[in-house]
């Protein structure tokens, strides 16, 4: 009886402090009036950068466009999952949108309000060498995502639009 | 009875290989899936029988919707006519369970294709050949085999600063009796939306 109340009291700590983590994790602040929502651009070499800056975490990179249907109506998934998982899993956002989509860009980062971060695709040069550089097999296909694991290794490669419970599946074995 | 064990090893061999390749689609250099479909203006289409009256026939898969697709179309246009000339024959085909057929038509009419648009349901074919994203090309030689794979050219956002123009290069090589530089080609794209 000892022992069960023991355990009980450690599972309601585990509960009290997984809470209070989750809470004290601050959201992105919403930027300054007239500032970008964007962390920044990218291309092949930052994004590998961006991508080992985050080992020892599970990392989620999601490449979207705002005139991409497909990738719009995933995005909200994108938000709540990382919610769910700060902490365990790295979310990175990816927009392939020319410069002149910028203020679309910004408007969907607005309306989306997600709470990781979200880099453009660098104009110029070859989107080849880009694509190659994520993954050999993709065909720059949109929407699209990369799983890496804590290692920093790519570990899954998803193409197209994803469920809640697809992205679930293809981290559930990295977060063993 | 040892003849009939090789003979069955080299047959599950085959299907075996035969079936990694349509899951991965055609590689280049290999036969590309024969196909039969019908055009939106209600012509029969065979893969088969075009392979053998041109000297290669362009597939591009192309949607109604997509702005990559879409940025492509007056490139489209003038490839196909200049394709044409050389006898090679362009086809478009819409494999988006999206688009219904009397939408294909109605966009091939604004646009003012004269190509041959090939609706595809149930996106057999974009299965077949493993297409993902529109627009995405494949060429396919007299003898029936894959030659190139992949983008229009690199440069969607502006047709007057094209650079690469790969499609149009794979088709003068090939008609030309000259290798292809580059047989596999990629670009951004929307996904095609499968039944």
């Amino acid at each position: 009886m000892a022992a069960r109340s023991n355990g009980l009291r450690k599972s309601r700590w585990f509960a009290g402090a997984a809470l209070v983590a989750a809470l004290s994790v601050p959201p992105a602040p919403a930027p300054a009036a007239g500032a970008s929502r964007l962390a920044g651009e990218l291309d092949a070499k930052s994004f590998a950068e961006t991508v080992a800056r985050n080992k020892g975490k599970v990392v989620l990179v999601n490449f979207w466009a705002t005139w991409c249907v497909p990738c719009r109506q995933e995005f909200p998934d994108l938000v709540r999952l990382e919610k769910a998982y700060r902490g365990k899993v790295a979310v990175i956002g990816v927009s392939t949108d020319l410069a002149r989509d910028l203020p679309a860009v910004e408007k969907f980062l607005a309306d989306m309000r997600p709470e990781f971060p979200n880099y453009r695709k660098k104009s110029g040069g070859d989107d080849q060498d880009f694509i190659e550089s994520v993954d050999d097999k993709w065909g720059g296909e949109l929407p699209f995502t990369v799983v890496f694991g804590t290692n920093g290794k790519k570990a899954r490669a998803l193409s197209g639009m994803q469920t809640y419970a697809d992205f679930e599946k293809a981290l559930a074995p990295l977060l063993k | 009875m040892k003849a009939l064990r090789i003979a069955f090893c080299l047959l599950a061999f085959a299907a075996l290989a035969a079936g990694t390749a349509l899951a991965d689609g055609p590689a280049i250099g290999s036969a590309a899936p024969n196909f039969q479909l019908t055009s939106i203006d209600g012509k029969p289409f065979s893969l088969a029988d075009a392979q053998k009256q041109y000297k290669a026939v362009v597939l591009v898969f192309i949607a109604t919707k997509c702005p990559y697709s879409n940025a492509y179309n007056d490139r489209m246009k003038q490839l196909a006519d200049d394709l044409a000339k050389k006898g090679v024959l362009f086809v478009g085909i819409n494999s988006n369970a999206t688009e219904p057929v009397e939408e294909v038509k109605e966009h091939a009419k604004t646009h003012g294709f004269s190509f041959m648009i090939l609706k595809d349901p149930g996106n057999k074919v974009a299965d077949l050949y493993d297409a993902k994203r529109t627009p995405e090309a494949f060429i396919v030689d007299k003898d029936g085999k894959v030659r190139y794979h992949g983008r229009i050219d690199e440069n969607y956002e502006d047709a007057s600063k094209v650079t690469s123009p790969d499609l149009k290069n794979a088709v003068d090589a090939l008609t030309s009796g000259q290798a292809i530089a580059h047989t596999e080609t990629k670009a951004f794209g929307c996904t095609i939306k499968r039944a």
